[in-house]
């Protein structure tokens, strides 16, 4: 086992940060709408141009198929110099999205999609809860009949990240008649200028708009749309998960390590007290996340689901990080507009993707080998 | 490959022996039938000498081989003589020693069966002495024998490397205790039945033991990380000690805390396995001592 950067390697990190550091925006980011698209888009061009995008992409589609160690690298210097979150309206185009498209999809769609990905010029959103389908997600009913060459979608989606500015949306939908769980599932490209889409923006509870409600009523999508075979969508939703070590989670989980140090600082509690101690466990808390995330990366998993146990640990840590703000700020966390917003923020981490209880399940179930729980 | 966490095939070949002569020699159901560890075993395996250079009579591995083979040597629950016998050869090459910890005014002998040195946590730092007139004392629920010794003489302090050696290795053993004790829960709750199904099937079970997986993980990542490091002579050596040495106890209790409430009512006897886990982590943790991570820069800080 090796950690030594070899020449190369130490200038690639010196390149990442003078780049970083001569090219992130001053501005901190406006956190909805239009003008939030355009700060993340606008980055991703500056990205583009420098020779910084698609880092994990295959050379051959337009990335930079970066090594995974050269990935950390790039990443630990992109939380250090406190370039833009990696989790805005490009992050589903960026790391799920376009992957996806990379495995799965037909040339024609690659040619069309990749690009404009890449440069920025497309966000896309996601299409897979519904309101009767959160954490049980293989029981969802929106559908999509087949006639002629288009899919007929007809249905509702839900906690869709983006979707009042996302131009394209990936959309698992039922297109067998008839068929149950896994089976039956279509992943379609949906253009979300379509006549019959609708959505509605829904406000969280930090006050912001970044998800929404997606209608479909009689929705003509071109079956050429369709990604990977018809009716085998769940196996196109899973394909993300072969590639969940490489994405820009790494830097989300990374960033953590920065954030306690910022509440270090903030806090600048006298040796012995029991801030202290509290930040100290946090801070070796936080370099365990980073532990694990270079091991993710850089280590072949026992299991597919092995990724389960450092996003539960990052999505509990970073709760805890920002529950110990509130309490440090006092009753400055309640018009803090950093902190506190970010606090309430911080509740989705074990919701958003898969809440925690089901993280654990799998863990017990896919990495403890513990017996499964009896399914209706 | 200057980066690269695949545990290469000359550690898992040494791993692979090990498991077989722990097996052999120290299956924890030993533990049950009051046998005392003889370290021959780990002696006749070169243990105390993997990580020295084979110039000087020892096995040439580094110390990112030895920390695995003390997580392992922790999942049996081996004696901490053994732990005491790997940091105290480096300080002396013939010692026959045990640990112990200060406590009031003297000494705690930690299982001193042999020995004829202690080598002790005694505040911030590590002692080397000869063992005096032990007095033996009641410990922790028959946890192991202890003893009470008056502090010797002739000390000889461990040198910064030496206490670092200490800590990596400590902590190894740690997460060994919490892997232990979270592997025989997860086999309890696979193969007992209530309610006419394995409880391991329960949520309220499942849930428990997934949480052990992850303070597993979190250790075994910083364990990594912190082996390397000291190997290496990274600049991040010491936080990322600190780090392993803040988490890796805490682990330790909290795995072996569930692994008997998953037991249930025999997790509670001293029949079952379940409690020797917990004991044996009450006893490293006090061997391993306070970590000092706020002392150290940490290496993600922002520009």
């Amino acid at each position: 086992m090796e950690l030594t950067p070899t020449s190369e390697d130490e200038a690639f990190r010196r390149a990442a940060r003078d780049w970083l550091l001569a090219n992130r925006p001053a501005g901190p980011a406006p956190r909805e709408g239009r003008a939030s698209r355009d700060y993340a888009t606008d980055w991703l061009a500056r990205c583009h141009a420098g020779g910084w995008s698609g880092l994990a992409w295959p050379s051959d589609y337009g990335g930079q198929g970066l090594s995974p160690e050269r990935l950390i690298l790039w990443y630990e210097e992109y939380v250090r110099a406190r370039a833009p979150s990696a989790l805005d309206c490009t992050f589903v185009a960026l790391n799920h999205a376009g992957p996806t498209v990379i495995a799965r999809g037909t040339e024609a769609q690659k040619a069309f999609h990749l690009p404009r990905i890449l440069e920025g010029r497309s966000i896309w959103c996601q299409g897979f809860s519904e309101p009767g389908a959160g954490s049980d997600l293989a029981s969802l009913r929106t559908t999509g009949r087949v006639e002629g060459d288009v899919l007929v979608v007809n249905g509702q989606k839900i906690w869709s990240s983006y979707a009042d500015i996302a131009d394209y949306q990936e959309l698992l939908i039922r297109t067998e008649p008839g068929s149950s769980r896994h089976k039956g599932l279509s992943w379609v490209i949906c253009d979300m200028t379509l006549p019959g889409i609708t959505v509605r923006p829904i406000e969280n509870m930090a006050g912001v708009t970044h998800f929404a409600e997606v209608f479909y009523d009689d929705v003509r999508i071109p079956l050429d749309n369709v990604v990977g075979d018809l009716h085998d969508g769940w196996s196109v939703a899973m394909t993300t998960l072969a590639f969940e070590r490489r994405t820009a989670a790494l830097a989300l989980q990374l960033e953590l390590s920065v954030k306690v140090e910022d509440l270090i600082a903030l806090a600048d509690a006298p040796a012995g007290s029991a801030t202290a101690a509290r930040l100290a466990d946090l801070r070796a808390e936080a370099a365990a996340i980073r532990a694990m995330t270079w091991r993710t990366a850089l280590r072949e998993p026992a299991t597919p689901f092995d990724g389960s146990l450092v996003r539960l640990s990052f999505a509990e840590l970073a709760q805890k990080v920002h529950r110990a703000a509130m309490d440090i700020l006092g009753p400055a966390g309640l018009t803090d507009g950093h902190w506190s917003h970010d606090y309430l923020e911080s509740y989705s981490e074990t919701i958003a993707g898969g809440t925690a209880e089901i993280q654990r399940n799998i863990i017990a179930e896919r990495v403890l080998g513990l017996p499964r729980e009896p399914r209706a | 490959m200057s980066f690269d966490l695949t545990p290469g095939e000359d550690l898992r070949q040494i791993l692979d022996a090990a498991e077989t002569m722990l097996g052999t020699h120290y299956p924890v159901a030993r533990l049950g039938e009051g046998q005392v560890d003889d370290l021959a075993p780990l002696e006749d395996f070169g243990a105390f000498a993997l990580a020295v250079a084979e110039d000087d009579g020892g096995a040439g591995f580094t110390l990112v081989e030895e920390a695995q083979l003390h997580v392992a040597l922790g999942r049996h629950l081996v004696t901490p003589r053994a732990l005491a016998t790997a940091v105290a050869r480096r300080l002396d090459a013939g010692a026959t020693v045990c640990a112990g910890v200060a406590e009031g005014e003297g000494w705690l002998a930690l299982d001193p069966d042999g020995a004829e040195a202690i080598l002790v946590r005694d505040g911030g730092g590590l002692v080397l002495a000869a063992l005096g007139d032990t007095t033996p004392v009641e410990a922790l629920g028959h946890a192991m024998p202890m003893a009470r010794v008056a502090p010797g003489a002739d000390n000889r302090r461990a040198d910064a490397a030496t206490e670092a050696v200490a800590r990596l290795l400590t902590s190894a053993q740690l997460l060994g205790v919490a892997t232990g004790a979270c592997d025989l829960a997860v086999e309890y709750a696979r193969t007992r039945e209530q309610f006419g199904r394995p409880i391991g099937s329960f949520q309220a079970i499942k849930h428990q033991a997934a949480d052990m997986a992850i303070g597993i993980e979190q250790v075994s990542a910083l364990v990594d990380m912190a082996a390397i490091a000291l190997r290496d002579g990274h600049e991040d050596a010491g936080f990322q000690l600190s780090a392993l040495a803040r988490l890796a106890p805490r682990v330790a209790l909290a795995n072996a805390r569930t692994g008997i409430q998953i037991h249930g009512g025999i997790g509670f006897s001293a029949e079952a396995d379940a409690h020797l886990y917990l004991k044996q982590a009450h006893v490293l943790r006090q061997f391993l001592g306070a970590d000092d991570i706020m002392s150290h820069s940490a290496p993600l800080t922002p520009y």
